[in-house]
């Protein structure tokens, strides 16, 4: 064995070693600090909405064109639409958003899990006021205009209300509770 | 353990080798995470606590790593106290993550905590190198922290999110754009208060000399 091809698998033994090594410390703080997505999408919305949720009325969700709707809930009292929605097109990845419906108008918007850098741009810019207190039933989420220096973070949030637009209309009857 | 030298290390990282004032690293989360003074802690904190842990690792595996494949090595280290600190995060402060996390992840390309691993722990031992991780990261937060309270002060009134009565609220100052003047502004005057400190060390140094001393320089310069 030559002295190139012994360097060679030198580095990639180490490498393959701190990797390995690295996953496995990984995994273990996986499984301590692992958040059930479920239980933490009824701990939001309790917490955005000050209602309580028992059960969540569809936990598989629906997808679409450009954005899907992973879960729905509605409020016990029968009140609230809770929807977790993503729209796809962000700047980092999808975006992820706590929708929530009342009376058959969009109450409040809530950005969710994100790795994408520009929503705060479009907090800024105060952009979902764009789409709260509009009726559901008759919302074009792409009419609003998109946010200068934000548009693919922009164009993410509106897929992901145009997908609880469809949602909505599709599977609650009517628009309304 | 030569004290001389850890005292040099964790002076070094806090003021010498300021990371933010004078080796002016980290500019990206110090200008996106200084909006407030708790977001600024938070992140310095985190940056802290991957600074101190990549150090060690690299540092304990610096006769392992060959030199080819040092700066992958590095980077997987890092990446996994970066991952780490996601993922406390995200289990127990879920709000805070929820604000930071895209910064969080961007730990990972921090150069400070590259240069740190390439420059420091790659050829010291580990103690030299958590120490250095340690000043570093003082380093790090306490100049995020002043920057924080400076951004925080003007664009929301507020001292650490307790608002100060009587203070107009300038709109917009929040912007990055003000972020990149107090920063330089911060970085003038740290460095002003430092050079003016390191005068004054030297003028007491020079006048606590023996004047035997003196006088031979002096004759010394005048035969010259």
């Amino acid at each position: 064995m030559t002295a190139k091809v012994k360097s060679m698998l030198q580095c990639v033994l180490v490498l393959a070693a701190i990797a390995l090594v690295s996953g496995l410390l990984l995994g273990a703080f996986h499984i301590i600090t692992y958040v059930d997505p479920l239980q933490s999408a009824y701990d939001r919305f309790a917490e955005d909405t000050g209602k309580t949720f028992s059960k969540m009325t569809d936990d598989e969700g629906k997808s679409y064109e450009n954005g899907l709707v992973s879960y729905y809930a509605v409020s016990d009292d029968g009140t609230t639409h809770a929807f977790v929605a993503e729209g796809s097109g962000g700047y980092g990845g999808n975006v992820q958003l706590y929708i929530y419906v009342t009376d058959a108008k969009i109450e409040k918007i809530i950005a969710g899990d994100n790795s994408e850098t520009f929503l705060n741009k479009l907090d800024s810019a105060n952009y979902y006021s764009n789409f709260i207190g509009k009726d559901v039933n008759s919302l074009d989420a792409f009419a609003a205009d998109a946010v200068s220096g934000a548009t693919k973070s922009s164009d993410a949030v509106r897929n992901a209300v145009d997908a609880v637009v469809q949602y909505y209309k599709e599977n609650v009857a009517g628009g309304q509770s | 353990m030569n004290r001389n030298r850890m005292k040099e290390t964790v002076l070094g990282g806090l003021i010498k080798n300021n990371p933010t004032f004078v080796l002016v690293l980290g500019t990206c989360p110090t200008i996106a995470m200084t909006t407030s003074l708790f977001q600024a802690f938070a992140m310095g904190v985190a940056t802290t606590f991957v600074l101190i842990f990549s150090n060690l690792f690299v540092s304990l595996l610096r006769n392992v790593i060959p030199d080819k494949v040092r700066i992958p090595c590095y980077i997987v280290i890092i990446s996994t106290f970066v991952t780490i600190v996601q993922m406390v995060m995200q289990k127990y402060l879920p709000d805070l993550y929820s604000t930071m996390q895209a910064f969080i992840a961007l730990i990972v390309v921090n150069c400070i905590i590259l240069a740190r691993a390439e420059s420091f722990a790659s050829c010291n031992k580990p103690l030299y190198s958590v120490l250095d991780g340690v000043s570093m990261g003082l380093g790090f937060t306490g100049a995020l922290c002043l920057i924080g309270i400076v951004r925080e002060f003007f664009a929301n009134g507020s001292f650490a999110g307790f608002a100060i009565s009587g203070f107009p609220v300038m709109e917009g100052v929040g912007a990055s754009a003000f972020g990149f003047i107090v920063f330089g502004c911060m970085m003038a005057l740290f460095n002003f208060v430092i050079q003016k400190v390191n005068e004054r060390k030297e003028k007491m140094k020079a006048a606590s000399l023996p004047l035997s001393e003196g006088v031979v320089e002096s004759s010394g310069e005048a035969a010259k």
